[in-house]
């Protein structure tokens, strides 16, 4: 038989996840309105390194949360708490959020790895260029990185619903991501 | 084997809602608190010792890139300038603190909604506990902007307000929960 909630460790790296996804959206909306950089003004240094490294970070923390998540695996929501199509879509939502958080965080280091910036992981050691400074890719790389964002954004809006439907029905989905 | 039946739970409605609520409002109210915690830390330790702002640095193809105008560029040097200036010297440091504080708090109601849900002993007076904190932690916000100056008020005081309101919604939600379960309990002994 298997447990019915997640994995205790899936739980608390989801939590962590969420918090750090709020965490880059509203500090980034906050930093893009800083002076843009130079040698006197350095406002925005600080915030683009943290932000770059918790993207970076993320994503190691998702494949650790994917891992989990697949080694011990929940069982399956039960049909009075949710209905086969209900079931399919949260499947479909959760491969599409896992899959853009993965997009967000690579689009976002290519589009800062075609800058002057390097990237300093949590101020130990600068990451290897993997590539010259080049506007044109900056540029191109950054406009996936902030529309694939808000793509997210709105996906995490209905995962956040669903999450509130649960609730109010005082079922046992709820209860699958809430144990300590 | 593991096994843990999710769906005979004795928790009651109220704490599920509630528990929810204030889980989400708690990531958010977090990332919101650590967001102000960095912004106070950058604004003062970036700031000219001088206090004069140097010239603004646009170059064409950052622009290009930022998708902003040469006027807008500069207005980011002087709206960075107008906050400092609207800034008295003991409100970056108070605000650090009460911002701290309540990171520490609302990651606090992530794990008390959590408990809710599951309706465990102590949750309910944990999350009577934590809510009268997050809504301390926004009046004493409140207080502080105020005694500041038109600008920052402008910034701030609608979003902590709101907070408050919210806050205090949690709070009154949590105890009004507290004193059904009692009545039950009382009428189940009767």
């Amino acid at each position: 038989m298997q447990r019915q909630g997640f994995n205790r460790a899936v739980v608390v790296l989801h939590w962590l996840l969420a918090v750090s996804i709020f965490f880059l959206f509203i500090s980034s909306w906050w930093m893009m309105g800083l002076p843009l950089p130079s040698e006197e003004l350095q406002f925005r240094a600080f915030p683009f390194q943290l932000h770059k490294n918790i993207g970076l970070t993320l994503v190691v923390l998702l494949i650790v949360m994917l891992y989990m998540r697949f080694k011990y695996p929940p069982a399956p929501p039960s049909a009075q708490d949710m209905t086969p199509w209900m079931h399919k879509s949260a499947i479909l939502a959760h491969i599409a959020i896992y899959g853009l958080i993965f997009f967000v965080c690579i689009s976002g280091y290519l589009s800062s790895a075609h800058t002057k910036w390097d990237t300093t992981v949590w101020w130990l050691f600068t990451l290897p260029r993997i590539a010259e400074a080049n506007e044109d890719m900056n540029e191109f790389w950054g406009e996936l990185h902030t529309y694939s964002a808000w793509i997210l954004l709105a996906l995490i809006a209905v995962h956040v619903s669903g999450a509130i439907y649960h609730s109010y029905r005082n079922d046992g989905i709820i209860r699958r991501m809430m144990r300590w | 084997m593991v096994s843990n039946d999710l769906n005979n739970s004795s928790t009651p409605n109220w704490a599920s809602i509630l528990g929810v609520v204030a889980i989400m409002l708690g990531v958010f109210l977090t990332a919101m608190h650590g967001t102000e915690l960095m912004k106070q830390s950058v604004m003062t330790s970036n700031m000219p010792v001088s206090g004069v702002m140097p010239e603004a640095d646009c170059p064409l193809g950052e622009l290009d890139e930022e998708g902003i105008t040469l006027e807008q560029c500069e207005f980011l040097v002087d709206y960075v300038q107008g906050i400092a200036q609207s800034t008295p010297d003991w409100f970056p440091d108070t605000m650090m603190k009460l911002a701290l504080v309540g990171t520490l708090l609302a990651f606090a109601s992530v794990i008390i909604g959590g408990a809710l849900v599951n309706y465990t002993p102590w949750s309910t007076t944990a999350a009577i506990a934590v809510f009268i904190g997050l809504a301390a932690v926004d009046l004493l916000q409140f207080a502080a902007v105020v005694m500041t100056g038109p600008l920052l008020r402008d910034m701030y005081l609608w979003s902590i307000l709101l907070w408050f309101l919210l806050h205090l919604m949690l709070l009154v939600g949590a105890i009004a929960g507290r004193h059904t379960e009692a009545a039950r309990i009382q009428r189940d002994v009767a």
